[in-house]
């Protein structure tokens, strides 16, 4: 064949022919290796040189050359586009169903009565109150005695014990830990604390009745505490727990380790004071009891009680959990039924936002 | 105490609404707990005049009567057994209301009936509240000069007015007469208490009778007064409705003037028949120990010496406060009788009444100690009362022994301590305004001397005037303040209850719920995942459930999920934080124990469409407690050993947890044929003692993060089935290989290909120079020592 019949255009068109068609990377490397390969149809090109007369020489082989290089781009180039055609198939064919569940994280249920004892904490740790827990098992005197509740006080009816032996007994109250608190101020204030914990009254169990609960014990002494920082302690605290929008009323009371004592009302967090079954058509509902610290309680514990005042709450969380949740009975809380649980696994929201600045 | 207020009016007149009186009574100190206002549930009952009754035609209990209801005469049919003609009763009529019912023309059996006749309790008094003769009939008016056929029946019946029952606090024994609430109610309101009529006309006889006390601890003061030639009859209907409206059941007229005088003074009386006593002497001691006397319910009594007894001289006649003796009790045929008025000591009554399970109106007042200067008063009114309703006598002579205090107590205060205690600004003139109203007389300008009357000796302090200051200045009308602290602390938890906080939300995190269970548990709970083998016990427990403090968490944790299975709950996962409880001895406080427990049951892992749920084992457990170890930066001192000890844990499949060398916990998949027991499939818990892993966690210390390569080398060893990883691990650790910095078991096999006695353990051990790039030379110096440490011990080691 004369060299001058040589189309390389034609060859040049049969290879986009073929690239066309080219599916993966062997048949782009089977292409390659059929024209640029050893004896690939560019390669055999050059054969013909010792035909061509010197002068036509040099164009040739530019031509040659010209050939091989267009395709060998084209060839590289297909390279990426292949790759990227064959990855784009692949990931189609890997879709799955996004909709099916994910491996599953459980994660647990916060005990509600958690949910309120953290909270109270957190809003008295910010007033600079510290957290004691004390004993379950107390001794008749920091339960009763040091309380200003004598073996002969009547008061000790109030509260049936469950009692171990005649000078040991389940606390029926975490008065004890105020009392001991204060035992061991060496009669220095300023005291402030809080004192979650359980505690134990000889009930039967039904549903607004156990033998076992929780309460928070609060105490303040300092120099110059009084009823009124009483009230707007516990007004500030009730606030921040029910809503800025509560009100709170004190009424009259009696408790052998307070003197006045007070009980505290709250404003009905649900009807806001209308009236509804949560509070029992009063509009208010009573949330704890309070007083001024017992002279006797100060002086027992080595504070003179001319020089230190202080005041002192206490409150249920079983009984709040119950308002705030609108539990209808005691003893889920102590019943462990998952199904009542894992209804606390949720952060709640308190209301709190900065304002953007 | 339940306050009728037609009975209050006579004390103190006040103009108030019924919800104004209530509130401003229960916002100042008394709880107004209920009202009950007979003229909101009886409408439209009349009194009625019985004229004709006749058996009913077709029924033999009922009859047919024709009653006068003032303006008209109609046919009731009633059934009640005590129906009779010519009597005055109650009538509802058509139209009419009575609690529960509203009254409309009927037919019984056949014959028309135009109302109803009723008794007390259709009225809404209750049954053991109603006198006896009419407990089971209609009310017949036995005092018919002031009534007519349709008046209103409420009138008649004295129950046209509403009763407040007060829940006194404790402390407010001064409230628990009529008086007292009168005296409360003229602090609230002003106004001035009139006292009922003490006075009588004395005879001239005088009765060979004395009166004396053995122990002025036991009686303060005793007095008496004979009353003679006493008529036993029915009280005047007002004194017995006053009673029922009260709470207390009408007798006779002795019995009810002694309650009516217990309820106007709040001094209990108690009346004897002065010819039963059996001697001349009235004599109050402590009773001997062992002691016999039969009180007037029947029954027989054992006494003790710290109960107080009045005798006559030689036996008791009354348990003193608390209840008559029977022979000297007074009957229908008693002639002769002897009020006494005294004071008993409080805490002995208060032992008594309840030991002898006798509470009582009177002892109830007696255990609060009564007022002294009512107890004459109420002697002199009952003999009033005795002389008006009972045509007795009384004896000129006032009988008494003992001493009776009449003084003011005195109490020294100040204005400026009252405004520094309540935060108030009160000038002394509004104090000694609000001390008047209460009737207390206060002395002074800044310093006040307050003279306090007997009724009010349950104030006793300076801070008892800030409370009735407080209480009727009105609590609201205190300001809200902040204290202004002598000293700035910062609030903060302590490290182990921030630990903890954060300990739960690990677990909570890790799928865990947090359980909180009774502290109290059965007998057989105790020494149960547990070496603590005796529990603290109640010395009176409710039921066995709950007789003895835990000494593990972890059997309530079993019952929970024992309770949750059955709620077909998949996948039980529980923590518990709490505390168990180690005997000193009964009469010694224990050590109270703060625990973590962890259980795991159910289906774990559990993603169901990917078929991956697995029951947990072991290692799920000892995952989240290596979790938690690792939280406190504690693992590294933290060793897991097998152990036997527990029947109630798979012997092959649990371990002590020690910290250091401490022993801190137990952990293990349950004993089979315990789980089974409890109807649980495999179940894995742990228990640890949070004391040592709260006191205990270090500080962060950053390491500079190594540059240079690590090289790693696996080795697989044939060793016997018994040697743990834990051995082998620590046995390369011995060695001290130059630049080792981990090591791991990253497979291990038993089965084919291996004798049964052994298994093979393939390790991963990584070694690094912190200052240098390590080179294979240093490696192979450093491992070779290792195997042939391996070789030495017999492990063989796997190509």
């Amino acid at each position: 064949m004369n060299h001058k019949d040589i189309d390389m255009d034609a060859i040049k068109e049969k290879f986009e022919s073929l690239f066309k068609d080219v599916n993966d990377r062997k048949q782009l490397d089977d292409l390659r290796v059929k024209f640029l390969g050893k004896k690939g149809t560019v390669t055999t090109l050059m054969q013909h040189m010792k035909e061509i007369p010197n002068e036509d020489k040099k164009d040739f082989g530019q031509r040659v050359n010209k050939l091989r290089q267009s395709i060998q781009e084209r060839i590289e180039s297909g390279i990426e586009e292949v790759e990227a055609r064959l990855l784009k198939e692949k990931l189609e064919r890997e879709t799955i169903d996004v909709t099916l569940p994910g491996r599953q994280r459980p994660i647990g249920g916060k005990h509600p009565l958690q949910h309120i004892i953290d909270s109270i904490e957190d809003i008295f740790v910010g007033l600079g109150y510290e957290v004691y827990e004390g004993y379950e098992v107390e001794s008749d005197y920091y339960n009763f005695e040091a309380l200003n509740l004598p073996k002969t006080h009547p008061a000790r009816d109030m509260q049936d014990s469950f009692y171990i032996s005649n000078e040991t007994l389940l606390r029926t109250h975490t008065s004890p830990v105020q009392a001991r608190v204060l035992n061991a101020a060496n009669g220095e204030g300023p005291i402030k604390i809080i004192c979650p914990g359980k505690v134990y009254r000889r009930d039967s169990d039904d549903a607004t009745h156990s033998h076992q609960f929780t309460q928070i014990e609060g105490l303040v002494v300092d120099k110059n505490v009084s009823l009124a920082d009483l009230k707007g302690t516990l007004e500030l605290f009730l606030k921040e727990i029910f809503g800025q929008d509560r009100e709170i009323r004190l009424r009259p009371s009696y408790f052998p380790f307070t003197e006045p004592s007070v009980e505290v009302d709250v404003s009905c967090f649900k009807c806001g004071g209308k009236g509804c079954n949560v509070c029992k058509q009063s509009g208010w509902i009573e949330i704890l009891g309070a007083g001024m610290v017992h002279p006797n309680v100060l002086e027992m514990a080595g504070f003179d009680s001319n020089e230190y005042s202080g005041f002192a709450f206490g409150m249920g969380p079983d009984r709040i959990a119950m308002l705030y949740y609108g539990i209808e009975d005691i003893r889920h809380m102590y019943t462990n039924n998952l199904k009542f649980l894992e209804q606390f696994k949720y952060i709640e929201e308190r209301g709190v936002k900065h304002e953007s600045i | 105490m339940k306050v009728s207020k037609e009975w209050l009016d006579q004390f103190i007149p006040l103009d108030v609404s019924k919800h104004e009186l209530s509130e401003t009574i229960t916002r100042s100190g008394i709880e107004v707990d209920d009202i009950i206002d007979y003229r909101e549930t009886v409408k439209n009952v009349v009194v009625g005049y019985v004229k004709e009754c006749e058996k009913h035609p077709d029924a033999d209990k009922l009859n047919v009567t024709k009653v006068d209801i003032g303006d008209e005469t109609v046919q009731i049919v009633c059934g009640a057994p005590n129906i009779q003609a010519d009597t005055y009763v109650i009538v509802a009529k058509v139209g009419g209301e009575i609690p529960g019912l509203k009254l409309r023309k009927a037919k019984l059996r056949g014959v028309e009936s135009e109302g109803m006749i009723c008794s007390l309790e259709e009225l809404g008094i209750p049954k053991d509240l109603s006198p006896k003769e009419f407990e089971d009939g209609i009310f017949i008016f036995t005092e018919t000069d002031n009534i007519t056929p349709g008046q209103n029946a409420l009138d008649a019946l004295y129950l046209n007015d509403y009763v407040l029952e007060y829940d006194l606090t404790p402390n407010r024994k001064d409230a628990l007469s009529m008086i007292g609430s009168a005296y409360e109610a003229r602090a609230l309101f002003g106004g001035e208490v009139t006292e009922p009529d003490q006075s009588f006309n004395e005879t001239s006889d005088t009765s060979l009778l004395s009166v004396s006390i053995d122990d002025e601890e036991s009686v303060q003061y005793y007095g008496a007064r004979i009353v003679k030639n006493v008529t036993i009859k029915p009280s005047p209907l007002w004194m017995q409705i006053r009673l029922i409206k009260a709470g207390i059941r009408p007798i006779n007229n002795v019995v009810d003037i002694s309650n009516y005088v217990l309820l106007e003074f709040g001094q209990p009386i108690h009346m004897f028949d002065y010819d039963k006593i059996g001697s001349t002497k009235i004599v109050t001691r402590y009773a001997k120990n062992g002691e016999k006397m039969t009180t007037l319910d029947g029954k027989d009594r054992e006494l003790l010496d710290t109960d107080i007894v009045v005798t006559n001289g030689k036996e008791p006649v009354a348990l003193a406060g608390v209840m008559g003796g029977d022979f000297s009790e007074v009957k229908n045929d008693t002639k002769n009788v002897v009020i006494e008025s005294a004071l008993f000591d409080p805490v002995s009554i208060r032992k008594t009444a309840s030991r002898l399970n006798l509470r009582s109106e009177a002892s109830q007042r007696f255990e609060k100690g009564v007022s002294h200067v009512f107890v004459l008063k109420a002697l002199n009114r009952a003999a009033h009362l005795l002389e008006k309703y009972a045509g007795g006598e009384v004896e000129a002579q006032l009988l008494s022994d003992g001493t009776l205090n009449l003084d003011d107590t005195i109490i020294q205060t100040s204005v400026s301590f009252l405004n520094k205690r309540l935060g108030l600004e009160l000038t002394s003139k509004e104090v000694k305004d609000i001390l008047d109203h209460l009737g207390i007389k206060a002395e002074g300008d800044d310093e006040l001397t307050c003279y306090i009357p007997s009724r009010r000796d349950d104030l006793k302090i300076q801070e008892d005037i800030s409370e009735e200051v407080a209480r009727i200045y009105g609590y609201d009308n205190i300001p809200s303040t902040l204290p202004k602290y002598s000293k700035i602390t910062p609030g903060q938890l302590t490290d182990a209850q921030v630990k903890t906080r954060s300990m739960r939300e690990l677990l909570m995190s890790n799928g865990f719920s947090q359980a909180i269970n009774y502290a109290l548990t059965s007998e057989e709970n105790i020494g149960k995942f547990t070496t603590l083998n005796e529990g603290l016990k109640l010395n009176m427990p409710m039921s066995e459930m709950h007789s003895v403090l835990r000494t593990s968490l972890i059997p309530h944790l079993v019952d929970n999920a024992v309770y949750n299975k059955n709620r077909m709950q998949e996948r039980i996962e529980l923590f518990e934080i709490g505390n168990i409880f180690k005997t000193n001895g009964q009469t010694k406080l224990p050590d109270e124990i703060q625990k973590l427990a962890v259980l795991s049951t159910g289906k774990v892992n559990d993603t169901k469409w990917l078929n991956t749920s697995h029951e947990p084992d072991f290692y799920h457990i000892k995952g989240i407690v290596e979790a938690i170890f690792t939280e406190f930066n504690l693992l590294k001192d933290v060793r897991f050993e097998a152990t036997t000890d527990y029947e109630e844990l798979h012997p092959g499949r649990s371990a002590h947890i020690y910290l250091n060398d401490v022993n801190i916990g137990v952990i293990g998949e349950l004993h089979p044929t315990y789980s089974k027991a409890h109807d649980l499939g495999q179940t894995t818990v742990a228990e640890i003692d949070l004391e040592h892993v709260l006191d205990k966690s270090e500080s962060i210390i950053y390491e500079p993060i190594v540059k240079f390569p690590s090289i790693s080398r696996d080795v697989a060893l044939e060793v016997p089935r018994d040697v743990t990883s834990q051995s082998i691990i620590d046995l390369v650790w011995s060695l001290r290989p130059d630049y080792l910095v981990e090591i791991y078991p990253f497979d291990v096999y038993e089965g084919e290909h291996i004798d049964n006695d052994k298994k093979s353990i393939a390790l991963h051990l990584i070694y690094q120079n912190k200052e240098d790039t390590l080179k294979d030379s240093d490696v192979k110096e450093a491992h070779e020592p290792v195997l042939e440490r391996f070789e030495k011990e017999g492990f063989t080691i796997r190509e």
